[in-house]
């Protein structure tokens, strides 16, 4: 697919630290409203991956696009957000000092200027959109709960939530199941199925049962680039995948 | 050249020599007669006396030849003996010409002067030049020399000529020369001895010879002034060549101090990632224990003061050591991840270390000898270098190495990096972390307390030792940057170097302020440090 | 929208703490100067100096809590800004001396007379007019932070490498301002002030006055803080404060927001410096010194960092038991401070408030489960304290701390 009618767009994308090639010539395309699955062995550079689209790495070679005009390389994490680009980190991070609320509060979309928080003043329809996201993430009964006090799980819907309420174009999510019951990795999944919906969604995963529930396409990616693409069967019928994971 | 100063040096040179061993020499049995003698005849006779007692070669004689120069030579009426005589009141204080003992005094009419005239003043020069030139002590001989070339006196040259063609010490000779041909610059002798002349000073090479060149330049003509210019250019040029050395000798050897107030620290903060505010009071617990040593070493066996150091740095070690283990298993095991608490805790801990240690020994410097073998300078060129400086230098190469060794080679260092590397890997591969920990700390501030022995050599002991390296360290390890001993080490020097060489350009206090200004400024560029660690595990 | 930024700082607490402040700030003057001397309720004028110098020094901590309680800079360099502040107060009170000086120059201070200097350094023109060393006393140390900051907090220096390069600033000031050409009267500072705005600065009247400006001057930064701490940039620098990178991916650029509080309390510092001075006498490099600033650390570690009430008790605790101390047990004084940071980090990392007001919703909490179980409907909901969450890392004990101890409803 050409850069120009892609959302993201990754070419040969290099990252090494001190010699070890984390990325190597990685090159990707995401389209417009596009859900992907992103799957590999550890240290395949998925995390990277993601620290190079958001600005936290800088990549040594290579090209990053955003609705292909915006170089990524060149801005910073918050301007990265701010252009519509979300994260889910593997480990789930929310502030626990807060409340569920001032989660979802801080996290929705606003003017992110120190003076403008400074004087900030709820209006009736962030309300709304709160409330709304409260119930989608179904934490409407803790929302005055801190965030330190809720459960693993509960931790992973809440940043689900706070991702969705920065309304990016884009959602980057890491390892969403990881640590859940199989219930709520089933729930997750219809969660990110409904996301996908009205947004373009990459998902790294390493749970097969939740990737195939997802039913989407699978980059396969493997020291650093990709190895296979294709439908999950397409690429588990792939004998350098089936090699990758299995060892020889 | 006025005639005083030569002789008042000469005068003063002998005087030292006279202190010196070559007394030793001296027969006062066969000197006196010849001394005694000067009393007789005409100034043709007394010439030739003059070049008899020259003859001996011996040094005592300088003294009865300089008072004759200056007419303080007297006989005795009585007895035809000698007298150097001092006017005092109505009478003369006598001096025995060759014990330089006082003899008694003697009235106005007991003794008659001994005449001389401006020709055998002359004489008298060039006799007491020769005679110390020919001296059988060669350090009177490089001390005459160097003598005449301060002088720059023309009149030695003859005696300098007649030296040299006996002289054997290839040392004092090439002093000689250099006397020589500074004396030539300074007289009225021909382009082409001058010439040579500035071609000896332009080889000789230091302060000394710049600025008698100078002053030729600036009083000859012709050729030989363009000589004297070329051999400026060429002088100038390593003198600052020999300034940058002693200035990276200074820096060196604060870098040393700054090395060994920084790598214990660099082991803590690198392993643990526990910022140590107590680790001066460490290094000033070393200080101490060498202190109290000393002390016990002079009350009880004076004999073993030379070997005080290395008593005291095994006693530093365990007592700096147990103290850091004491703490980290007292206070800093229950902050682990909380690295600003640490912080606080452990400054609250140097407060009350410090607070002790004045109760303990009173909030006044405290005395630490150097050995012997600490004390005192030798010089290489134009540099100069003192013992104590340059062991520290070798000590704190020695600890690096030692500690790199106890870092690379054994099990504990192997434990060490591991948990540095990586903690949890290292916890569940079966490492003791917090033994691995409460010894890393141990280590790091029983290496300060080495580190105290040494700075109690240059520095003053006193209970607020530690505050004065506590921030020079920290800038030691953020600008090396953390985990890696190279780092420390190249910080460390480099922080010594650029401090002495800001220093005569901005001043000690303005130096010290553009270096933190720099280390700020710098940590903006990179963060972690010269050498730091990449890669992602480093944010996590 | 600005009447709701002020409103949002009023509740209860800052009603407790206003009303205190405002008996104080009438009752220790008044005290001082109405009553008269035999009463046991006549407050000595160096009563009135001490306390005064307590409340600045109650501001000073109010600025560190700012940036190290709620958006978890620890600052290890505040004494900088504060002896700024100072020192611009200083060098209008020098030009107010005008001709009592010994020397009796009408322009020069006495050390410029003394040092031979024949003009006033261009740094030191304006300082004759009161408005002018009031806006240095802001300016200085805010640009100061702001070029320090903007440095720091760009190139993302955090955590102790901030502390200590914090640490480094004010050491070199403190080198800088020993020196004589820097023309701050090198080690002897500034002193021997006469007066102040036209009143004699050793008047009972205008101790008293200092004291309230004082007073006043820290219950306008409470509320400001205040303001600022339960907005929702505050809710920003506690996201900061507890998940720096994170925050950074919500799309707030930290560095601005790390920028702005450094500024503000770098201001707040150096009011609190200026407010110091007159009331002590004197200025001198003394108070760049770095151990200074760690003191300050601890006022707000006792007291409670997060919590603003907590730093302001903190500060005037500390600094009482420091008065009683130096005076009765001058040589245990120092073993006191330095327990007190060992005890503070270890037992008690929230503080005196912090830990009160956990206990305080603790109790409540226990107060509604039993209300629960007498079969009121409300559920329970867990303690306000977590347990530490289950966690591979052990997390800095920041993030275990509530921001502000109560819970903050949204607006």
């Amino acid at each position: 697919m050409a850069r120009s009618n892609s959302l993201l767009y990754l070419d040969g994308v290099s990252v090494s630290f001190d010699g070890f090639k984390a990325l190597n010539e990685l090159s990707l395309t995401i389209a417009p409203g596009e859900m992907r699955a992103i799957i590999g062995p550890n240290g395949a550079g998925k995390t990277t991956m993601m620290d190079v689209i958001t600005g936290k790495t800088r990549p040594d070679s290579g090209e990053v696009y955003f609705n292909g005009t915006v170089d990524l390389t060149g801005e910073d994490e918050a301007s990265i957000a701010e252009l519509g680009i979300g994260r889910k980190f593997q480990k789930p991070t929310v502030f626990e000092s807060h409340t569920v609320l001032d989660n979802l509060e801080l996290a929705l979309k606003a003017p992110r200027g120190p003076f403008a928080t400074l004087f900030h003043v709820i209006a009736q329809s962030e309300k709304k959109r709160l409330d709304y996201l409260l119930d989608l993430i179904r934490l409407g009964p803790k929302r005055g709960e801190l965030a330190a006090n809720l459960s693993h799980g509960q931790k992973q819907w809440l940043e689900i939530g706070m991702l969705l309420a920065q309304d990016p174009k884009l959602l980057l999510v890491d390892e969403p199941a990881a640590g859940m019951t199989d219930a709520e990795t089933a729930e997750t999944a219809e969660l990110l199925k409904d996301i996908a919906n009205d947004h373009s969604v990459v998902v790294v995963e390493h749970d097969m049962v939740f990737v195939r529930s997802l039913g989407v396409k699978v980059t396969v990616l493997h020291e650093g680039s990709v190895l296979a693409e294709g439908s999950l069967d397409h690429v588990s019928a792939d004998e350098r995948v089936v090699e990758v994971y299995l060892g020889r | 050249m006025s005639l005083a100063r030569p002789i008042l040096l000469l005068f003063a040179l002998i005087a030292g020599v006279l202190a010196g061993p070559a007394v030793a020499q001296s027969d006062p049995d066969t000197l006196r007669p010849l001394i005694n003698e000067l009393a007789d005849g005409k100034y043709d006779q007394t010439q030739k006396q003059i070049e008899a007692l020259a003859a001996t070669g011996d040094p005592a004689v300088a003294p009865a030849l300089e008072a004759l120069g200056e007419g303080d030579l007297y006989v005795r009426k009585s007895d035809g003996l000698v007298f150097i005589t001092k006017k005092d009141g109505k009478g003369y204080k006598l001096t025995d010409p060759l014990t330089l003992e006082t003899a008694g005094e003697a009235g106005r009419r007991e003794v008659s002067k001994i005449k001389v005239n401006n020709k055998l003043r002359r004489v008298i020069r060039s006799a007491l030049g020769s005679l110390t030139l020919r001296a059988p002590d060669p350090e009177v001989r490089r001390q005459a020399a160097e003598a005449i070339f301060k002088a720059q006196d023309p009149d030695g040259i003859e005696a300098l000529d007649a030296a040299l063609a006996a002289e054997t010490d290839v040392g004092v000779r090439k002093v000689m020369e250099e006397a020589r041909a500074a004396a030539v610059l300074n007289s009225g002798m021909d382009e082409a001895q001058k010439l040579d002349a500035v071609q000896t000073l332009s080889d000789m090479g230091n302060r000394d010879a710049l600025s008698l060149l100078l002053a030729t330049q600036a009083s000859t003509e012709g050729a030989v002034r363009d000589a004297a210019g070329r051999a400026i250019v060429k002088i100038e040029k390593s003198i600052a060549a020999w300034d940058a050395a002693q200035n990276i000798w200074y820096g060196l050897s604060l870098g040393s101090v700054l090395l060994l107030a920084a790598i214990g620290l660099a082991i803590t903060f690198g392993v643990m990632g526990v910022i140590n505010m107590a680790h001066g009071e460490m290094v000033m617990i070393g200080a101490y224990t060498t202190f109290v040593v000393q002390e016990l070493i002079r009350t009880s066996a004076p004999g073993l003061f030379d070997y005080s150091l290395f008593i005291a740095l095994p006693l530093a070690f365990l007592v700096s050591g147990a103290v850091g283990v004491a703490i980290e298993r007292g206070v800093i095991r229950w902050l682990y991840g909380r690295p600003l608490e640490t912080l606080l805790a452990t400054w609250g801990i140097s407060l009350v270390l410090q607070q002790a240690v004045r109760s303990l020994f009173g909030p006044t410097n405290r005395e630490v000898g150097n050995p012997d073998w600490m004390s005192g300078a030798f010089e290489i060129g134009q540099m100069t270098i003192t013992y104590n400086r340059m062991w520290i230098i070798v000590f704190a190469m020695l600890v690096f190495t030692g500690l790199m060794l106890v870092l690379k080679k054994t099990p504990f260092g192997l434990y060490t990096r591991a948990v540095t590397q990586n903690r949890r890997m290292a916890a569940s591969m079966g490492i003791r972390t917090p033994w691995v920990d409460a010894l890393t700390f141990g280590l790091g501030s029983g290496i300060a307390g080495i580190a105290g022995v040494a700075l109690s050599q240059i520095d003053n002991v006193s209970p607020n030792l530690g505050q004065g390296y506590i921030i020079d360290s920290f800038m030691v390890v953020v600008f090396g940057g953390v985990g890696n001993l190279w780092g420390t080490l190249v910080g460390a020097m480099t922080l010594g170097v650029v401090n002495k060489f800001l220093e005569p350009y901005a001043g000690a206090v303005l130096g010290k302020i553009f270096v933190l200004v720099f280390i700020i400024l710098f940590i903006q560029k990179r963060p972690r440090g010269l050498f730091a660690l990449k890669g992602r595990a480093v944010e996590a | 929208m600005m009447s709701s930024f002020l409103f949002r700082a009023m509740d209860t607490r800052a009603g407790i703490f206003l009303a205190l402040m405002a008996a104080v700030i009438i009752l220790v003057p008044a005290g001082n100067l109405l009553v008269p001397e035999g009463s046991p309720f006549h407050v000595p004028t160096y009563a009135v100096t001490l306390m005064g110098k307590y409340l600045t020094y109650a501001l000073l901590a109010l600025a560190v809590d700012l940036v190290w309680g709620y958006c978890g800079i620890l600052s290890l360099g505040h004494a900088a800004f504060f002896a700024l502040g100072g020192y611009a107060m200083g060098m209008y009170l020098m030009r107010q001396i005008g001709t009592r000086g010994v020397y009796g120059d009408p322009i020069l201070p006495d050390f410029m007379v003394f040092l031979n200097w024949k003009e006033l350094p261009w740094y030191w023109y304006g300082f004759d007019m009161f408005w002018f060393a009031a806006l240095m006393v802001v300016l200085v140390p805010g640009l100061l932070a702001f070029v320090f900051g903007w440095f720091a907090f760009r190139s993302r220096v955090t955590g102790v490498y901030l502390s200590i390069i914090t640490q480094a600033l004010t050491y070199a000031l403190l080198l800088a301002f020993f020196r004589n050409d820097m023309g701050f009267g090198g080690n002897n500072g500034l002193t021997d002030f006469k007066d102040i705005l036209g009143f004699d600065i050793q008047a009972d009247t205008t101790r008293a006055g200092l004291f309230a400006a004082s007073g006043l001057a820290l219950v306008l930064c409470f509320l400001l803080c205040r303001a600022i701490t339960r907005s929702k940039l505050g809710k920003v620098l506690v996201a900061v404060r507890d998940a720096e990178s994170r925050t950074r991916f919500l799309g707030y650029r930290v560095e601005h927001y790390k920028l702005f509080v450094w500024t503000l309390s770098a201001m707040m510092a150096g009011i609190a410096g200026a407010l110091y001075v007159p009331q002590v006498g004197i200025i001198n490099p003394g108070e760049f010194a770095p151990a200074n600033s760690i003191e300050v650390v601890i006022w707000v570690a006792v007291g409670g960092r997060g919590t603003l009430v907590g730093a302001v008790l903190g500060a005037v605790l500390v600094n009482f038991a420091k008065t009683w101390f130096t005076a009765a047990l001058p040589d245990i004084w120092l073993f006191a401070l330095g327990g007190l940071f060992v005890v503070v980090t270890l037992f008690l990392p929230k503080g005196i408030v912090g830990t009160l007001s956990q206990g305080w919703s603790a109790l409540r909490q226990r107060k509604v489960s039993a209300d629960y179980e007498a079969g009121s409907d409300e559920p329970p909901a867990p303690p306000q304290s977590p347990s530490a969450p289950a966690k591979i890392h052990p997390k800095p004990a920041a993030s275990r701390l509530p921001a502000d101890a109560e819970a903050q409803p949204a607006e």
